[in-house]
């Protein structure tokens, strides 16, 4: 479908009509969307010197955008909806238009809502020219294969990110990670997981999302089978998954890593790479022998799957999996580095580049495999010839060489233009999980501000990542120094991958003029407010956004919506449940409990609160209460002996929410007919992978509790005892 | 009510019925070769084809052929052969990886087809690589000048094996620096040098015996703690040939030497390998 036109010399043409379709990638069919009827989208191909003319058919329901990722490019074509231009509407079409200016590996994607999810990234590729002063013999003249990494999910990404904020459990159960209780104690780590809890966290994984599939060019596995022995191959990868970071291994032996981000790099023998979500390396891999395919493999950063490209003929020689995380070892690294005040502490190291991996502690091939169950199933000789080779490994894994960013050097000088004047700007980079709230500085876009910056200064930024998940940040329309230690050849990217805990410097000449997105580029993260706008002063107007203020407005709503959360218990003693509407900052919930008569009651009680603080362990509200209850006079008295009866009370509230240590919430409420009542209550308890316990007493001598057995996303079974309705049991539906 | 588990016998065994027929529709049989050696393997090849409702596996070791049976609807020879592989053992479509082969137990390690190495330039230019480092290797051990450069050595080579959290080596290293320590001639050291010997001799001998005395590596890293500190006094003032890294932990608060820039934390091993940081160059 894609019409490849040169009109003259140099005009390159693709039309791409985006449709929703329907695919199965895990063996349940579902909405995807497809661009020229494929996924990942075709691969565009251009070379320096070309104009590229691209037209967008919209035939989906709703607008979408294309997004050039890592191009440099007038900021009208950058494709960001209400940033540099309106959303494409539904049937409608926009043609981009630019010069290529540059070359290298890049990658092309929607930057409308969570679509690219769907299936919306492909690779773009723009060749070096043979005349190129830069043109390496050897590694530039090499067949290449562009390659798009990428993750699919059955689960909706809106539903996905709803969960997310919701702190579902549903996708770390998923994947096994619950890291319950129970399972705490048979690894021999319960006093991890109390201290864990004690520092008011949850159960954290490297990754947020249960994925069904990773896929190498839309597919989870397939050869390349035109290479032969002694091939030298140029690898593009691209990472276009939307929450995955990829390891990337070969079977065939080393890999040389020739460039990041487009940009070239002296060449660097590395055994693996972990590849940031929307980053992109080339590495060159040879097929060592004859009548044998070597298998290129991607695995996620959580270890669950992985994805495979066979390259050559022949027999496959595989590249040994990926062991599990040792998620609890993880646990207990997050337990040393955490405050009590929810912040983190690096214990004076230095943190920075990649060049620390914390994570390690999970890592079974570097720190060795507890599981020595089936050596013991053998007889002691046996047992000694194993453990001598599982020795030989370790060691030879130990000398395995991992790339990082302060290995990355430019082939040429990269100084910035000197005699400039030099801005600085500090990014603290912040996060709450057990909310999944992603900020900077604490604020999400929709509470700052565009960041102002002059033409033809030098922008230097300082990260400092103090949030609990890594980050790729990822700057438009420029790329920026890594300043890594490699004085004047310190290498050129446009995403930044910063671990917990790391300092980064970056700087970038500010030679384009326009209003550039600064954000992470985990969509999740990003649609939770994890973003900034570098914006020219007195830049011209952009002609595809002529109310610039106003489009601003509509982003900023963007990255901020309303999540809705709902729950009914259907028990035998009556109906319990709540329905809740939250966005970073702010909670419209009631909750109901429900009888089936009037001696059992009716109450509800809605809360309208809002977030406070970093951590968002407090949350003052005004609250509304309405009950009615069949007492026949009798009246109940509280710890305060406040008398009331139950029989008909609407009162108005003012109160907070605290969550203590323990995650649990201490709840304090003084009602318009002067009651007080303070409450604890703690939900979600995970005794094992599925099963779940809340308490619940308070000061008007009420309490609960309750056991939760979840079957499936949406479905529980439950049984509990409330001080008001007695024993029940019945099924709890969630969205 | 009598009329009704009639009716429903009914439809539970024409579903039974119906299952029956589907299963045996979509189950394919077929033999492959699979390489391995003995009743251990054939455990091994079996579970690790096997997958519940899908697939199972029987092979045999005598013609080392496996007959599978799947459900062809659900899952694919390649993928049983690519499993059958990941755990050790080759077919003929799907190759081991070599790190997994080598973690079979000894009487697994069946004999594999050799690959043909294709021929590139790059292997052309590695062999004469090899040459040269040969070379560089004899020249250097003609100089040994300093008297205490064993002890030195001694020490690094027990950092080496604490880096790989290896007890027992640790053991044996340690007991090679006492030795080491013991056969210095102090008379023959310069003046400077021998005071610093002299005052931290009594420390390093404890320490080092304490190290040689357990194979409990927690316990090692403990002395080897003391140790280093005192072998960086020694070798502040005696110096060495190359330039030698006093390194930091701040995690365990303690030092360490080393004769390479990288960091390899002996304190933590693989664990923390690269915690820490250069505070010092000796040259």
């Amino acid at each position: 479908m894609s019409i490849h036109i040169g009109y003259s010399q140099n005009l390159v043409r693709y039309e791409l009509t985006i449709t929703d379709t329907i695919v199965n990638f895990s063996g349940k069919a579902k909405r995807a969307i497809a661009v020229n009827g494929q996924i990942p989208m075709p691969t565009l191909t251009f070379t320096e010197g070309d104009i590229a003319e691209i037209v967008v058919h919209n035939r989906l329901k709703e607008g979408t955008s294309l997004h050039w990722h890592g191009l440099f490019l007038p900021n009208k074509e950058d494709g960001v909806p209400f940033l540099t231009q309106m959303p494409i509407e539904p049937n409608t079409f926009h043609t981009y238009r630019f010069p290529i200016i540059q070359n290298g590996t890049h990658w092309y994607h929607s930057h409308s809502g969570l679509q690219e999810q769907l299936g919306m990234y492909g690779s773009l590729i723009l060749k070096k020219k043979e005349s190129d002063p830069t043109f390496r013999k050897g590694i530039d003249d090499l067949p290449a294969v562009p390659l798009i990494l990428s993750e699919w999910t059955d689960i909706k990404p809106d539903n996905v990110h709803r969960m997310l904020h919701n702190a579902s459990d549903w996708l770390a159960i998923k994947k096994g990670t619950t890291q319950s209780y129970s399972e705490a104690i048979k690894a021999g780590h319960f006093k991890t997981k109390l201290g864990n809890e004690g520092k008011r966290m949850l159960a954290m994984d490297v990754s947020d999302v249960f994925y069904d599939k990773f896929l190498i060019n839309g597919k989870n596995e397939s050869q390349l089978s035109q290479f032969k022995g002694g091939d030298k191959i140029r690898l593009q990868v691209s990472n276009g998954g939307a929450s995955s970071y990829f390891w990337l291994t070969y079977a065939g032996g080393k890999m040389i890593v020739v460039a990041n981000d487009g940009n070239d790099v002296q060449p660097l023998e590395v055994d693996r790479l972990i590849i940031g979500v929307s980053e992109t390396y080339d590495v060159v891999v040879t097929i060592p022998t004859e009548n044998t395919a070597y298998e290129f493999l991607a695995t996620p950063e959580d270890r669950t799957k992985s994805a495979s490209i066979y390259l050559g003929n022949g027999p496959i020689q595989l590249k040994s999996r990926m062991p599990k995380l040792k998620y609890f070892e993880g646990m207990k690294m997050m337990n040393g580095m955490m405050n009590m005040d929810g912040s983190m502490d690096d214990m004076g190291m230095e943190m920075s580049l990649q060049k620390m991996d914390m994570n390690t502690v999970m890592y079974p091939e570097v720190t060795g495999n507890i599981e020595t169950k089936v050596n013991k199933k053998m007889d002691n000789m046996k047992m000694d010839d194993k453990m001598d080779h599982s020795t030989h490994s370790m060691t030879s894994t130990q000398d395995l060489v991992t790339l990082n960013y302060a290995m990355l050097k430019a082939p040429h000088p990269t100084t910035l233009p000197k005699d400039v004047p030099v801005r600085e700007l500090r990014f603290e980079l912040t996060g709450n999980m057990n909310r999944y709230v992603w900020s900077m500085d604490n604020k999400v876009l929709s509470e700052t501000d565009k960041i102002l910056i002059k033409k033809g200064e030098n922008v230097r930024i300082v990260l400092h990542n103090n949030s609990m998940m890594r980050h790729p940040m990822h700057l438009h329309g420029h790329d920026f120094r890594v300043l890594n230690g490699q004085g004047e050849f310190a290498p050129l990217k446009n995403v930044l991958d910063i671990m917990p805990m790391e300092t980064d410097v970056i700087e970038f000449n500010a030679n384009v003029e326009g209003d550039w997105f600064f954000h992470c580029h985990i969509l999740y993260h990003m649609m939770a407010g994890m973003n900034r706008v570098f914006s020219y002063e007195s830049q011209a107007p952009n002609p595809y956004l002529p109310d610039k203020k106003w489009a601003y407005k509509k982003l900023q709503l963007e990255s901020n919506r309303l999540h809705l959360m709902a729950e009914n218990d259907f028990a035998s003693n009556g109906n319990d449940g709540m329905v809740m509407f939250q966005n970073s900052r702010w909670s419209f919930g009631t909750e109901w409990r429900l009888g089936y008569n009037d001696q059992d009651g009716y109450e509800t009680e809605s809360h309208i609160g809002r977030y406070i603080g970093k951590n968002q362990w407090f949350m003052p509200y005004v609250g509304f209460d309405w009950r009615y209850r069949k007492t026949n006079g009798i009246s109940e008295k509280n710890l305060f002996e406040q008398v009331s009866t139950k029989d008909n009370r609407a009162v108005i509230s003012l109160g907070a929410e605290y969550t203590l240590p323990m995650l649990v919430t201490l709840q304090g409420e003084v009602f318009t007919d002067g009651k007080v009542r303070f409450q604890f209550m703690r939900e979600d308890i995970p005794i094992s992978s599925r099963l779940r316990w809340a308490f619940m007493v308070n000061t008007d001598k009420e309490y609960m509790t309750r056991f939760k057995y979840i079957v499936t996303r949406n479905l529980g079974i439950s049984t509990h005892y409330d001080s008001d309705m007695g024993f029940g049991i019945g099924a709890t539906l969630n969205y | 009510m009598n009329n009704n588990i009639k009716i429903l016998t009914a439809i539970a065994v024409f579903l039974s019925v119906v299952a029956c027929i589907a299963q045996t529709k979509n189950t394919k049989t077929e033999s492959v070769k699979i390489y391995g050696n003995c009743e251990m393997c054939k455990n091994a090849i079996e579970k690790a084809g096997y997958s519940k409702k899908e697939a199972t596996v029987n092979w045999d070791k005598n013609t080392k052929e496996a007959t599978i049976s799947y459900d062809s609807l659900k899952t694919s020879k390649k993928e049983i052969l690519k499993r059958i592989a990941l755990a050790g053992y080759d077919s003929d479509s799907f190759l081991a990886p070599d790190d997994t082969y080598s973690t079979l137990a000894s009487c697994c390690q069946y004999e594999r087809v050799e690959k043909k190495a294709a021929i590139t330039e790059e292997s052309k230019m590695e062999m004469a690589s090899i040459e040269h480092s040969k070379h560089d290797a004899m020249a250097e051990t003609k100089q040994e000048v300093n008297q205490l450069s064993k002890v030195f050595e001694g020490y690094f080579v027990i950092k080496d094996a604490l880096v790989k959290t290896d007890g027992a080596i640790t053991s044996t290293n340690a007991k090679s620096l006492l030795k080491a320590i013991n056969e210095v001639q102090m008379d023959k050291l310069p003046m400077d040098v021998h005071m610093a010997w002299m005052k931290f001799l009594n420390a390093l001998k404890k320490d080092t015996e304490n190290i040689s005395k357990t194979q409990d590596v927690e316990k090692q890293r403990e002395s080897f703690k003391l140790l280093s500190k005192n072998i960086y006094e020694i070798l502040k003032v005696s110096k060495t040939s190359e330039p030698v890294f006093y390194q930091y932990c701040p995690m365990q608060d303690a030092n360490w030497l080393s004769k390479e820039e990288t960091i390899k934390n002996p304190y933590y091993g693989s664990q923390m390998l690269s915690c820490g940081k250069t505070i010092e160059t000796i040259k």
